[in-house]
């Protein structure tokens, strides 16, 4: 019989045998297939490795960050790639083996190299973007013709977003007042399950296909880190086959994702996306000022040739007729030197009778080409008119606005004048030289101002100021006295 | 721009360059000009209109659409 080992005294054998082995942390690749943080910030791992072409696992790992480690590595995991740490990704992992008597296998995670996950991702983006070109669906929404006027816009979004908010304000505000008519199909724009979310939300706008003109796909506020799921093929080939334009604004200014490629324009943000399709809308709207000038342009010439040719038309009638009047004439003349007296009086008679003609025939042609000018001038008119109209009465406006404050300006110009002339002529009356100019005099007596004679004594002396020039005199007797 | 009534922007585009080609080409005599001019010109105002105004029955169908 064999030497028996308890479970534990194998365990611990074994145990001595992988330490002994794997006695330095050692670099291992693995995906990580779930990932859990415990509350004291421990995370656990399984790892496992597939096979290349089937997707068959063919190994499986436990594996453990202590939270200490943890804290550091993974945000310079993070900030390093750009990409959350999380399920799905393939990793470069340096551990060191671990087998402990209760628990079995395990791996102590001790460092992380992100490059290697960097490549990784870099490796299979190209191969989704080959796998599109390989496959002739690459260039396909970019394909579809813009329409003309993007004005009814399926979008794709979390409703709560800011980008969203963003897109539908510069979209409400645009200068041109243009409308439009949105739809939101929510879906989740970040995480595990954004790409399904947002196939489901295309195949919903898919159904009603008809009732829109562009799809819009924005997300914007959200972390910069999480863009994973719009490099996800299923979601880039569902892009390229979709039927409508699809817009994107993820808003991100790193990499292009693969939806970015294939989508028929991307645009950085939200508002860059409203903003392109505004500018959509107003080049159409060019487009219909270019026809209205070609149009006005090509009527005044046509009318121009038109108004020549009846001239010209005229004048040539004018000319022939007057020149058959002429041979007659002579023809009336020269039957004339045969019977003189007789033909005399009915040719003077006939003479007359074509002059009246003549003139008829002028007046006649001279007045149609009067009327087909006015007809013609008042179409030219009639199209300009409307446009006049519009701008007579913004003018108008402005004169009338302009007419009450010059009004109102000049009545308070007249009230201040009139203020201040009746102020001047109160002046005027108190000034004692005024009151000097009519003959009254002023009388001092002591520098004082003499008002009742009163309080004055005889011999006082008084001082009594004129217009031209003072007298000195003494009281004679006071008679109020 | 499918509304079920009128034109789409593309058809109203279409035949405006249709009739600017006529008229360039043809030389219509004045009454001939006078109907393509009432209709070119009722075609882009019907296009400016549609740019700015709502039309309920869109927003009517978009509702629905949100709501199912």
């Amino acid at each position: 019989m064999d030497q028996k080992f308890s479970l534990a005294q194998l365990n611990g054998e074994i145990k001595k045998v992988i330490s002994g082995r794997f006695n330095a942390p050692l670099w291992v690749v693995g995906e990580i297939a779930e990932m859990n943080v415990n509350q004291s910030g421990h995370c656990y791992l399984t790892l496992i490795e597939k096979e290349e072409d089937t997707d068959k696992i063919v190994a499986q790992a436990r594996a453990t960050i202590w939270s200490y480690t943890f804290r550091m590595l993974r945000p310079f995991f993070e900030t390093t790639t750009g990409q959350p740490f999380r399920d799905g990704i393939k990793v470069l992992l340096q551990v060191s083996v671990e087998f402990h008597e209760l628990y079995g296998y395990s791996l102590n995670v001790r460092n992380i190299d992100p490059t290697y996950t960097l490549g990784d991702l870099a490796r299979r983006r190209l191969e989704i973007i080959q796998r599109l070109k390989a496959e002739g669906v690459y260039e396909m929404n970019k394909e579809l013709e813009l329409p003309l006027v993007p004005q009814r816009i399926a979008i794709i979004s979390s409703p709560t977003a800011a980008g969203y908010q963003d897109f539908m304000q510069q979209l409400g505000q645009n200068a041109k007042g243009y409308h439009f008519y949105t739809c939101l199909f929510p879906a989740l724009m970040q995480g595990n399950q954004a790409e399904q979310s947002i196939r489901e939300s295309l195949d919903k706008i898919y159904a009603f296909e008809e009732h829109f003109d562009v799809v819009v796909m924005i997300r914007g506020g959200g972390s910069q880190v999480d863009l994973s799921c719009f490099d996800n093929y299923q979601l880039a080939y569902h892009v390229t086959q979709f039927p409508l334009p699809i817009l994107t604004g993820i808003g991100h200014d790193k990499d292009e994702s693969i939806v970015d490629m294939v989508a028929h324009s991307r645009l950085k943000t939200p508002t860059a996306v409203a903003e392109f399709i505004v500018a959509g809308v107003t080049a159409f709207e060019e487009k219909l000022d270019a026809f209205e000038s070609q149009a006005v342009g090509l009527i005044e010439e046509i009318l121009e040739e038109k108004r020549d040719h009846l001239e010209e038309l005229s004048e040539r009638m004018a000319t022939s007729v007057r020149g058959k009047l002429e041979t007659q004439r002579r023809h009336l003349v020269r039957l004339s030197w045969q019977s003189r007296e007789n033909v005399l009086l009915s040719l003077q008679q006939k003479n007359h009778a074509l002059e009246k003609k003549i003139q008829r025939i002028h007046l006649l042609s001279v007045g149609s080409v009067m009327r087909s000018r006015q007809n013609i001038d008042n179409k030219v008119f009639g199209l300009r008119r409307s446009l006049e109209q519009r701008i007579a009465l913004d003018s108008k406006n402005l004169e009338d606005r302009l007419m009450k404050t010059r009004t109102l300006v000049n009545r308070i110009f007249l009230m201040e004048k009139q203020q201040i002339e009746f102020a001047a002529r109160q002046g005027e009356l108190s000034d004692p030289a005024n009151i000097l100019k009519k003959g009254y005099s002023i009388t001092t007596s002591e520098g004082k101002l003499v008002k009742n004679p009163e309080d004055l004594h005889q011999g006082t002396l008084l001082k009594t100021t004129f217009l031209k020039g003072e007298l000195l005199s003494r009281i004679v007797e006071n008679t109020k006295k | 721009m499918n509304g079920k009534k009128g034109l789409s922007y593309k058809e109203a585009i279409r035949e405006i360059e249709e009739i600017l080609l006529q008229i360039e080409k043809d030389e219509p005599d004045v009454d001939q000009l006078s109907e393509k001019v009432k209709r070119l010109s009722s075609l882009i105002s019907v296009c400016r209109e549609k740019l700015v105004q709502t039309e309920n029955e869109i927003e009517k169908i978009l509702q629905e659409i949100e709501k199912s």
